[in-house]
């Protein structure tokens, strides 16, 4: 009994052992065809330093922002020690937008973009009339006041600035600004996706996309949507962290994101990882020259970069023809 | 009579200060128009009006199509798609995903 029980037991071993190995290698192989179509469904992408899914990198960018928004500002002038201000005046004078130009600033954000652009304008607007005013000095007052009419009746059409952040606290932060500011009209504030912007064709004088470019998980789909919603002469500008040219300040820079700002960021912001985020971030986005090239696959024509602050950022530009 | 006197010195004092909080912001704004503006905006108070300027510009992500802008539940329709945006704080949101389905239509979701 006992012996044909072991046979027994042995042979449902055996059996077992056969199914098991039959069984191991149909995983096997079925878990490396998976691998493999994976592989090809799920691409993966960057954050930061980190290696994620593509739909994942936008949540986690979301959250990012959605911490920071309130400090963003704030946050900006302590790591940049007030030099972002500086970056973005360049980009408006580089930008040089005459009145009744629409603006579209896209990852606007707070706003700091169109608030300035729209102070440039309505400075211009002053200039443009105060010259004119002059030209017309030597008429009579009679001849000012109809002046005056005209320039009301055919006023050339309003500057109008839309900005547009995939990110809802961002907007609301912007929009108490622009409230406290006392901006009412030629601003307007949409939440929309840079890779599917939710614009006609042809709308737009100006696209800008300031420290934001980095952010997106398919930057050549947000170029494209760029050209689609630019005018025929429309032009792209970009700011955006790029490669410092020279080693010395390439060393301090390097100590500088790493060290200090992640630690400015958890003091001021209470958040260590989103500023952690933000360094790795600038460290994995491509250098002047590709991103150059990045833009003249996407269409756009006279692309240039220059670099502000030894290269830390780069303001590249790009026209619609 | 007396307490009717003092009530309206104080909704008197109180309108005094809110105009004199404002007119900072009136002295901002460059345009003439703009002020005037300002000045009612601020007294409409708290569903900031939809900016039918923006309906000009903006478009379904999805299909380029003009949105109609629906008052009653203060969204952005497609009506090709049968998809709404909501407008929140007067900021529409033209995020695919967050567009609701109007239940007439029964097509895809947009949320692929």
């Amino acid at each position: 009994m006992a012996a044909s029980v072991r046979l027994l037991v042995r042979r449902a071993i055996r059996v077992s052992h056969r199914d098991i190995t039959v069984s191991a290698a149909g995983v096997c192989g079925r878990s490396f065809c998976r691998c493999f179509s994976d592989a090809a469904q799920e691409r993966s992408t960057h954050f930061g330093f980190e290696t994620v899914p593509e739909a994942e990198k936008a949540d986690r960018v979301y959250k990012v922002f959605e911490n920071v928004a309130q400090k963003y500002d704030i946050m900006n002038d302590a790591m940049s020690l007030g030099i972002h201000r500086l970056w973005k005046d360049m980009l408006l004078h580089a930008m040089h937008p005459q009145p009744g130009a629409r603006l579209l600033d896209v990852a606007g954000g707070t706003g700091d973009i169109a608030f300035r652009f729209l102070e440039y304008v309505s400075s211009q607007q002053e200039r443009q009339q105060r010259r004119a005013a002059r030209s017309s000095q030597t008429l009579s007052w009679h001849d000012i006041s109809n002046n005056y009419s005209t320039v009301e009746a055919d006023r050339p059409r309003e500057s109008t600035a839309v900005v547009c952040d995939i990110n809802k606290e961002m907007l609301k932060v912007g929009k108490q600004k622009a409230d406290s500011m006392g901006i009412t009209t030629g601003l307007s504030w949409v939440v929309g996706d840079a890779e599917e912007l939710p614009f006609d064709d042809d709308q737009f004088d100006i696209y800008t996309i300031a420290f934001g470019i980095r952010n997106v998980t398919h930057i050549d789909q947000a170029l494209q949507e760029a050209l689609r919603v630019l005018k025929p002469g429309g032009r792209f500008m970009c700011l955006e962290f790029s490669k410092v040219t020279n080693p010395l300040l390439a060393r301090l820079y390097d100590v500088y994101s790493f060290q200090v700002i992640p630690v400015l960021g958890e003091v001021i912001a209470g958040d260590w990882k989103s500023y952690q985020y933000l360094v790795e971030s600038i460290r994995r986005f491509p250098d002047q020259e590709e991103f150059k090239s990045m833009i003249e696959d996407a269409g756009f024509y006279c692309v240039r970069y220059s670099n502000l602050t030894g290269g830390v950022v780069a303001l590249h530009s790009g026209f619609k023809l | 009579m007396f307490k009717n006197v003092l009530s309206r010195f104080l909704s008197e004092t109180l309108l005094f200060q809110r105009n004199v909080k404002h007119t900072p912001s009136l002295r901002r704004v460059g345009a003439i128009s703009a002020p005037l503006r300002s000045f009612t905006d601020a007294k409409d108070g708290e569903q900031p009006p939809f900016d039918a300027a923006l309906l000009e510009v903006l478009v379904c992500p999805l299909s380029k199509k003009p949105l109609r802008y629906e008052a009653k539940t203060n969204e952005l329709i497609n009506e090709e798609l049968g998809i709404a945006y909501p407008i929140i704080d007067g900021i529409p949101n033209m995020i695919p995903q967050e567009a609701r389905l109007i239940k007439r239509e029964a097509s895809d979701t947009p949320a692929q």
